[in-house]
């Protein structure tokens, strides 16, 4: 026996064979120039793994907005895709995040939502780890053989974390696109939510967090390109805010606006209006429209500051007019958990801040009067998607084809309000990145 | 060790938060270990050796509560007064100092029982 098949094994010496990975050729499930899909997509487990290879693992997904971090050893747990990973500042107060995974069972080594700390133990056997992941706790450390070194066997650490607009990404992708590089002219897009204030945004309260049955990307694609389902899923919730004695308003039913369309997939929708105001009263009362006009500019106040929605490529959406943040963390291809924070300028009163919660609550809390309605549409359509012929019958996203255009007034290029060109858009980048090898296959 | 009548002026009780703790280095106590500072909700302040007795970890880095210091590691607790270990993992005790709180400043009597 030779000498090094004496050493415990490393985890270099494992190879694991690639049939446990698969790759499917999707080429012929999404059509984006025909604006047709084939159902598979939300419902294949095959597929679905591959997602988390291909278009989870290589893409700068969101983690936490920077003001849940104050002090070293604040710290947040999440998702990336279905990766537990802690973002948590170090005593040098640098945002980190480390996946949440003991190196030597695997439990997970924070099992708290959020809060602060000195360090992350293990409740399994007790392997402790700093703030900079490193392994500083080994009970029973002599019983494991010499060549066992500590600093092997750190917190895997995720490579890269930016920050924009106060908003933290990470991938696991060792060589990515810089952040804002990858966010191209969305960023204009989420300017108008996240630039109001020169002082910035602040998250407030903790974050909603609830489980939906319905595919992940069933969310994401509507928050990059859907404003056609409003007037007819949101019905009821437009005529309970509206006054009790006024008739449906023709110019609420009939908005017009636009619908950034993006390479990288990400999307925002919005009407278009010079009118266009905050919803709650003492909010859109509190907001100085001609600062914010010389701010932020005219095509930005009146389009996507307020009303709208939109998608960061894969999971992370937003809505502006009331602060809403959310990820889609994928749980399975039947099922979705969302995550909800509610953010507000630095600069508001306490008493301004509470209207906006409070509308943003009623909206689009987890019991929100619209939030409802989106999660029975994403629940209906995947609670029937297994059927056999149901799954064979290709769905129609061809609204608004060829639409796509410069219009000379928003960034990049748009489309109508009503329109399916972002997610066409949405859905030609998953297929690109679903086909193409990502970096933990090309090494070795 | 000579017993010290005035003890040693180890911290101002300010340094230590409440709830929290700070370690003093045993260059500076002359004992065996660091020896930890422990400030209780009640603002009343504790001495013990500051390594628990389980794992290298350090007490002055732990949670102090409801009469218990709690190791950051592996979550022992001991007892504030007497150093006697109230929670597994650890099993063997922690020795205490006695300390005196003077015109806002903490003295330490190295190896005196409180």
């Amino acid at each position: 026996m030779t000498r090094s098949l004496d050493r415990p094994a490393a985890p270099s010496r494992l190879r694991r064979p690639p049939e446990l990975a698969p790759n499917l050729d999707v080429s012929g499930l999404v059509d984006a120039h025909g604006g047709l899909l084939d159902r598979a997509i939300f419902t294949d487990t095959a597929l679905y793994r591959q997602e988390l290879r291909r278009v989870f693992a290589p893409s700068w997904l969101f983690l936490a907005h920077i003001d849940q971090f104050q002090k070293p050893g604040d710290f947040f747990t999440t998702y990336m895709g279905e990766d537990p990973v802690i973002v948590t500042m170090d005593r040098n107060r640098q945002v980190r995040a480390y996946l949440n995974s003991c190196r030597h069972r695997g439990a997970r080594v924070c099992r708290a939502d959020f809060g602060t700390t000195k360090n992350f133990t293990c409740t399994y056997h007790g392997w402790a780890y700093d703030l900079d992941g490193g392994l500083t706790s080994v009970p029973n450390r002599d019983g494991y053989p010499e060549s066992f070194e500590s600093r092997d066997w750190g917190l895997l650490e995720v490579p890269h974390i930016e920050t924009y607009g106060g908003l933290v990404f990470g991938t696991w992708n060792p060589d990515p696109l810089p952040l804002r590089d990858e966010l191209g002219d969305m960023a204009w897009y989420l300017d108008a939510m996240l630039d109001r204030d020169p002082e910035g945004t602040v998250v407030v309260g903790g974050v909603h967090k609830w489980v939906l049955e319905g595919n992940w990307k069933l969310a994401a694609e509507q928050f990059a390109t859907d404003w056609y389902h409003v007037n007819m899923s949101h019905a009821s919730a437009l005529m309970v805010l509206s006054p009790a004695d006024k008739r449906p308003r023709e110019e609420i039913v009939h908005r017009t606006g636009r619908q950034y369309v993006s390479p990288q997939g990400h999307g925002a929708g919005f009407p278009v209006h010079p009118k266009n105001r905050f919803n709650a009263q003492s909010v859109h009362e509190w907001y100085d429209y001609a600062a914010l006009r010389e701010r932020l500019g005219d095509a930005r106040v009146e389009g996507p500051l307020t009303d709208g929605h939109a998608t960061v490529f894969p999971n992370f959406s937003y809505l502006p007019v009331i602060g809403s943040l959310r990820v889609w963390h994928p749980k399975g291809p039947d099922r979705m958990e969302v995550w909800a924070w509610t953010i507000v300028d630095k600069s508001m009163p306490p008493e301004i801040r509470e209207a906006q919660r409070l509308y943003n609550l009623r909206t689009f809390g987890p019991s929100g009067v619209f939030e409802q309605d989106d999660g029975e549409n994403w629940s209906e359509v995947q609670a029937i998607s297994h059927g056999f012929i149901t799954n064979g019958l290709p769905l129609n996203y061809q609204m608004g084809l060829g639409s796509e255009r410069e219009d000379g007034r928003h960034p990049g290029l748009t489309s109508e309000l009503y329109s399916d060109a972002a997610g066409r858009a949405f859905y030609a980048r998953w297929k690109e990145l679903m086909n193409t090898p990502a970096w933990h296959e090309k090494e070795r | 060790m000579p017993q010290q009548t005035l003890g040693i002026r180890v911290a101002s009780v300010t340094d230590i938060p409440p709830g929290e703790g700070i370690a003093i280095d045993k260059s500076i106590t002359g004992t065996a270990d660091n020896i930890a500072l422990l400030r209780d909700e009640d603002d009343r302040i504790y001495a013990l050796d500051d390594t628990c007795s389980h794992e290298d970890a350090s007490l002055a880095d732990g949670w102090v509560e409801g009469g218990y210091v709690e190791c950051p590691l592996h979550a022992s607790k001991f007892c504030l007064k007497t150093g006697e270990v109230q929670g597994l993992p650890a099993t063997r005790d922690v020795c205490p100092h006695r300390i005196e709180v003077r015109d806002g400043a903490v003295y330490l009597f190295p190896n005196e029982a409180p």
